[in-house]
């Protein structure tokens, strides 16, 4: 390591960030181990790995979020230690989050201001030394972006400019960016790439983070690569490729493959030629009654928009959809639940649960009417309901202290388990399963996807949707890879492995989406 | 008792309080029955309207047409009254008017996107121009039959009808609310709105009738309010909406994560009513009345964040 200068200055040979032997433990787990990183001043530096692979308590060290249990970190050659982010702050530290929250009435102007004291001209605020000094950033990296528009009206990439731009302005000299990407379709990421490699040719040192690596291999100069806590690799020159670093992240744990003996059953479900909104190019996919298709890719890719159209969320605009060998075009969500399709969303504090509502409540909620007290009266009888919510929560292994309690007071496991219980009484035709294990611990993910298993030996057709590679391997009985809104691969539980699995998701369409 | 249900029952508490301290100060005129009975003749119409309130804030929404929506189902009652009409056709036209309005507010909500903030204000305004042209600005007293009159000044085993209605119109509503499918999806909507359409239930459409209830229970005020004074201008409802919405929001301090619930919109009712009857009882000029019930409903909202906080 270089941290070892006095004093602080752009040397060349001095480091404007250095780490050495980072270590961090939460109880037994290990997430951090011995990690040394240097980024130099005009250097963009990519770091990938795994979910878990140690990625976020890195960053969290260095923004002052999390304090390490050993090892140093350095701001242009002198020892800090970072006791809070404000301290990581005042070193020039910026983490940029995609949805780093902006006043969306303000221009880009005064959010580069935000929470900083404004420049001041007779005791008023002097917006006119407010824009020179933005304006002075904003023509040496994004010269079209406009100023003086509220930022609600700009695009999801100009947005992106503005947080550089505020981070900048504040005098930010080391960016660390977390997936600044993942919410912008591929051509405004390439031109997001343009107006960063400016903002790096003005000497800031940037740390980006992407599970895209083709933007790691083709934006930054190296890549880093992290997996189980620890830097594995560190891909440069001719070997610094989407393949090497794919290759570095490795499998993580070798697993064991489930055998299951798939009956021959016909298609319960079928995409031919499906197009929506959100997926320009035409889908073709099927699923058989007993059988588990997992759609694998990362976030943005399509897979989850694709059971949008299933469950009648989004309306195909062209092509057709047959359930059990019907035609079948779903409106809403209750048409397709209707028709036999159960539906596990993604994200279960924003789009599944009631936090305020008992579990009992959160259960029986979309197929109420099966608890009537009289089956004619809309009036759902209690002790049915708890009967049903006792059984429902048998079958999926729920961890409770009483039904009625709050849903807040769960684990994320258990959150997720109740999720799964609103159709475990039911025999669905088809299942669509949206990020079903995810932000739940290694326990819980193991007893869902038990679950998922049963559902399917049951002689449910299920649909996953994941972006969690090993989840895909484990699951599927055939993976169906997505990449940038079309399917980019497909495999069965024979020729799936995870080097093919991440080569596919990183490839780029091979059809040109038409013009909406 | 713990802390907590001390917040809890604390807007009840203050209630028998009130009460209390209204029957030692004015023993002969306050704690009468025909005290008691003038009470409920005040705040049934009140009452109706923050029902109205309560249903469309358990979907998460505001409705500030209702006050509107009453005095224009009362004018076209009465203007169709003068016209001659009989009182099987007028009656009905004026509550359909209700639940029309009710109905376009639901469809700007849940069809178009519209903030219903926004939406029920600006059909409100439209609501109260129809009004005051249907009814000429003038006050409508003429041709008004005599069984209309008994709707609010009738009785049945003695009972007032005001009360009569009071308890049908909250009783319905809370049974709905707390025990029927369609009162869970209220909740469910209220609750998270995306969370109860990926569960499959549909929310348009009982957003829309949501609000079309509302209307037709801001209608039904109008007319007994029309009834029991037996006259109406293009003005009478919209004193209620406030006073509606402060009974709602006294009401939520009662529950457990805040949300309104009948019961406690009744006992939010009961409150502003007991304060405006014991404070003129008792001679305090209504000037201070005002900033009294204002000051209390503050009071009550404050001790339920500082309870939660706590």
């Amino acid at each position: 390591m270089t941290a070892t200068a006095s004093g602080p200055g752009p040397d060349a040979g001095i480091a404007l960030l250095a780490l050495s032997g980072l270590d961090k433990r939460y109880g037994a787990t290990h997430a951090l181990k011995a990690v040394s990183l240097a980024l130099a001043a005009g250097e963009a530096v990519g770091l990938a790995g795994h979910n878990g692979a140690g990625k976020s308590t890195l960053i969290k060290c260095v923004a002052g979020a999390v304090l390490p249990d050993a090892g140093a970190i350095a701001v242009s050659g002198t020892q800090t230690r970072f006791s809070s982010p404000a301290d990581a702050y005042a070193a020039g530290i910026r983490v940029i989050h995609q949805d780093a929250p902006l006043v969306p009435h303000f221009d880009t102007v005064e959010n580069a201001f935000l929470g900083r004291p404004y420049p001041r001209r007779h005791g008023m605020v002097d917006r006119r030394a407010m824009t020179e000094r933005v304006a002075e950033i904003a023509r040496a990296i994004a010269p079209d972006l406009p100023l003086a528009t509220p930022v609600a009206l700009l695009t999801p990439s100009q947005r992106q400019f503005v947080r550089l731009i505020r981070a900048l302005a504040d005098d930010g000299r080391i960016l660390i960016l977390d997936e600044p990407t993942a919410a912008l379709p591929a051509e405004d990421a390439a031109r997001f790439f343009a107006v960063l490699g400016r903002v790096r040719d003005r000497g800031t040192a940037i740390l980006l983070v992407s599970h895209r690596l083709d933007e790691l291999s083709g934006f930054c100069d190296r890549t880093i690569v992290m997996a189980d806590g620890g830097v594995v690799a560190e891909c440069t020159g001719a070997g610094h490729t989407v393949a090497a670093i794919i290759s570095a992240m490795g499998g993580g744990a070798p697993m064991a493959k489930v055998q299951r003996t798939l009956p021959d059953a016909p298609a319960i479900l079928a995409l031919e030629g499906a197009r929506t909104r959100s997926l320009p190019v035409p889908i073709e996919l099927e699923v058989r009654a007993g059988e588990i298709v997992v759609l694998y890719g990362l976030i943005g890719s399509g897979r989850s928009e694709v059971l949008d159209a299933i469950w009648g969320v989004e309306r195909l605009t062209a092509g057709a959809m047959t359930l059990g060998g019907e035609p079948f075009a779903p409106r809403n969500p209750g048409e397709a639940l209707d028709a036999g399709i159960s539906y596990v969303p993604a994200d279960r504090h924003r789009t599944g649960l009631f936090a305020d509502e008992s579990l009992v409540f959160n259960t029986t909620l979309p197929l109420l009417s099966r608890f009537r007290r009289w089956p004619r009266l809309p009036v759902p009888s209690r002790s049915a309901e708890t009967r049903a919510f006792a059984e429902a929560a048998r079958a999926v292994g729920l961890k409770f202290g009483h039904a009625g309690q709050k849903v807040r007071t769960l684990s994320g496991g258990n959150q997720q388990k109740l999720l799964f219980s609103r159709w475990a009484s039911r025999h669905s035709r088809l299942i669509l399963l949206d990020e079903p294990t995810e932000g739940v611990d290694v326990m819980a993910k193991a007893q869902l996807r038990d679950i998922v298993r049963a559902m399917a030996g049951d002689g449910n057709g299920v649909l996953v949707s994941t972006s969690d590679r090993e989840e895909a391997l484990e699951l599927g009985d055939r993976v169906i890879v997505f990449s940038a809104g079309a399917i980019a691969a497909e495999f069965s539980r024979q020729t799936a492995d995870a080097a093919a699995l991440s080569t596919a998701a990183q490839s780029k369409p091979q059809f040109d989406p038409e013009p909406a | 008792m713990t802390r907590t249900t001390l917040y809890r029952f604390g807007t009840l508490i203050a209630f028998v309080l009130l009460c209390v301290g209204f029957s030692i100060a004015a023993p002969e005129a306050f704690a009468s029955q025909a005290n008691l009975a003038n009470l409920v003749q005040q705040i049934a119409a009140l009452a109706i309207v923050a029902t109205a309130a309560t249903l469309v804030m358990t979907i998460g929404e505001f409705d500030l047409s209702v006050g509107y929506t009453a005095s224009l189902s009362a004018v076209i009652c009465f203007v169709l009254f003068a016209a001659g009409v009989d009182i099987f056709i007028s009656l009905p036209l004026a509550l359909g008017a209700g639940l029309v309005a009710g109905a376009i507010n639901g469809i700007l909500v849940a069809r178009f996107g519209v903030p219903s903030f926004v939406a029920t204000l600006a059909l409100g305004t439209i609501v109260s121009g129809l009004a005051f042209g249907i009814s000429g600005g003038a006050s409508l007293f003429r041709l008004v039959p005599d069984e209309f009159k008994l709707l609010a000044r009738g009785n049945i085993l003695g009972i007032p009808a005001l009360a009569l209605w009071t308890m049908l119109v909250m009783g319905v509503a809370g049974f709905v609310l707390t025990r029927t499918e369609f009162g869970r999806r209220l909740r469910a909507i209220g609750g998270n709105a995306l969370a109860a359409r990926l569960a499959g239930l549909p929310v348009a459409r009982d957003v829309i009738l949501t609000f079309s209830i509302a209307g037709g229970l801001a209608a039904l005020a109008g007319l007994l309010l029309a009834s029991r004074l037996g006259s109406v201008q293009h003005t009478m409802g919209e004193p209620l909406l406030l006073p509606a919405y402060a009974a709602v929001f006294i009401g939520t301090t009662t529950s457990p994560t805040g949300a309104p619930t009948v019961a406690g919109t009744l006992l939010g009712v009961a409150i502003t009513g007991v304060l405006a009857n014991g404070m003129t009882i008792i001679g305090v000029e209504p000037f201070v009345q005002r900033m009294l019930t204002g000051g209390i409903i503050l009071l009550a909202v404050l001790l339920r964040r500082i309870g939660r906080a706590g």
